[in-house]
């Protein structure tokens, strides 16, 4: 039986981070110690041991394009949360409509077709990997606290996971001139982004044409008296129409609780 | 296609509060994109990170113990990389590594709190639960293949703390001072987890109690 203290100062002395007094005293307490020195030999093999064989994982190749991917689309990210007024990020959107495939979608100008395509554009953008979330829990109580400072109205939050879609996490987005709340919830390899804001606020206003669907994804819109809601997914149409059944049904249920 | 990293360039160009700015015109986007202040930030961002996302995955996969969770964990990981980057003035290949796995490492902790109930559950995995004292006959290929099992399951047994010191040791190969940066702990802390994690290896993997 060694003593801890002095197994300690062995380890150091074979992991080179001995300095050299005493790691010569050390040497020569070795060779007079049959029992420590094999300790000595035990601990070298252990060492080999796992260098040998302890696996290394090399980064697989979707988490080093992640990682860049997600490295590139934060830079331009902190770059606009630096920007000093909501004109800034007013000109960072509208740019971003612009440059979003098809120009003239932008040029129509028509403020509901703007929407739209805000919120197209911030739904495929919380797709890069890293981005769907900034407070990722399926815990609804977890979720909707989180908003709590950051916006100024407190979002409708569900877990429905009973029924096949349950509550990935939440974000901030910014639609139309103003900081809005986005809910992910997902279905099977799906993700569906739920932004809500208050009805006759920002969006709620201009809100246009209700259902759209551009690029594959499908986008559902409707008002209820405390908000307004965009939903926006890949997901089946019939699909997406029981979830946002499910979300009616849970405000309207929250609404009746409150009466 | 959508051009990401030509989204993000606007936002460096601030037009103040004037509204007629919001009708910035596309030429105008153009040549404001050639300010952009992050492209250079970025590139040696991913200079000094990306070399290191094998130890970064690694170090993640061991603290985990899952493919899934390590990916998740690097992944963010490296986007608070990002953000911390400004205050990061290491030049030196060596300082880049010990920075992004100090920041990987407080991310699996984070991550390990938020997740306790699912990691209190240790997954089934096939090579950790199906090996028997049956699987343990003569043959050295089955028997290096025992070993390495029994290796890599008294690693999994380690608390996390000793688990890293092992990982960022004999894997990695960092000094105790560079440990002690990356786990936030002093280098006599190091040197004592170290020795106490070997010794706890050493025991769960004594064939012969007289010898240990």
């Amino acid at each position: 039986m060694t003593h801890p203290a002095f197994e300690a100062q062995l380890d150091a002395y074979l992991d080179g981070e001995l300095a050299a007094p005493d790691a010569a005293e050390l040497e020569q307490h070795l060779r007079a110690c049959p029992e420590c020195s094999r300790l000595e030999r035990r601990r070298r093999s252990l060492s080999a041991a796992l260098r040998d064989q302890l696996p290394r994982f090399p980064a697989p190749d979707t988490l080093r394009a992640g990682v860049r991917a997600g490295a590139r689309a934060e830079a331009g990210r902190t770059a606009r949360r630096r920007a000093p007024s909501w004109g800034a990020l007013a000109v960072a959107a509208s740019l971003a409509l612009v440059a979003f495939g098809s120009r003239q979608l932008a040029l129509r100008g028509a403020a509901g077709e703007a929407i739209t395509n805000q919120v197209l554009a911030s739904h495929v953008r919380s797709l890069m990997p890293g981005h769907l979330t900034d407070v990722l829990s399926s815990d609804q109580h977890t979720v909707k606290p989180w908003f709590n400072g950051k916006l100024d109205f407190s979002p409708p939050v569900y877990d429905f996971a009973g029924s096949g879609f349950p509550l990935v996490g939440g974000r901030l987005e910014y639609v139309d001139g103003r900081p809005v709340a986005a809910l992910a919830y997902s279905r099977r390899q799906h993700v569906i982004s739920v932004f809500v804001w208050p009805a006759g606020q920002g969006g709620g206003r201009t809100a246009g044409p209700g259902d759209a669907t551009r690029q594959g994804y499908h986008l559902l819109h409707w008002v209820t008296p405390a908000f307004a809601y965009w939903v926006a997914s890949d997901l089946g149409l019939s699909e997406l129409r029981d979830f946002v059944t499910l979300l009616q049904r849970g405000d309207s249920a929250a609404t009746a609780a409150v009466r | 296609m959508i051009q990401w990293d030509r989204l993000s360039t606007p936002a460096t160009y601030s037009p103040g509060n004037n509204p007629a700015a919001r009708r910035v015109s596309i030429d105008r986007w153009t040549t404001y994109a050639e300010d952009r202040l992050e492209s250079s930030e970025l590139e040696r961002f991913e200079a000094v990170v990306l070399p290191h996302l094998d130890a970064a995955y690694t170090l993640a996969r061991y603290l985990t113990r899952n493919d899934h969770d390590a990916q998740d964990v690097v992944q963010d990981a490296s986007l608070r990389a990002l953000r911390y980057f400004a205050g990061f003035r290491g030049g030196a290949s060596g300082e880049g590594r010990a920075w992004l796995l100090a920041i990987v490492r407080n991310t699996a902790y984070t991550w390990r709190q938020r997740h306790r109930a699912d990691t209190l559950t240790t997954e089934f995995d096939e090579e950790r639960h199906s090996e028997s004292v049956a699987d343990r006959h003569p043959g050295a290929a089955v028997e290096a293949q025992s070993q390495r099992a029994a290796l890599r399951r008294a690693i999994d047994d380690l608390p996390p703390e000793f688990r890293e010191v092992i990982v960022l040791r004999e894997l990695e190969g960092l000094s105790y001072k560079e440990i002690s940066d990356v786990a936030g702990v002093p280098v006599g802390t190091v040197m004592s987890r170290l020795s106490r994690a070997r010794r706890r290896l050493e025991e769960a993997l004594c064939a012969d109690p007289e010898d240990c």
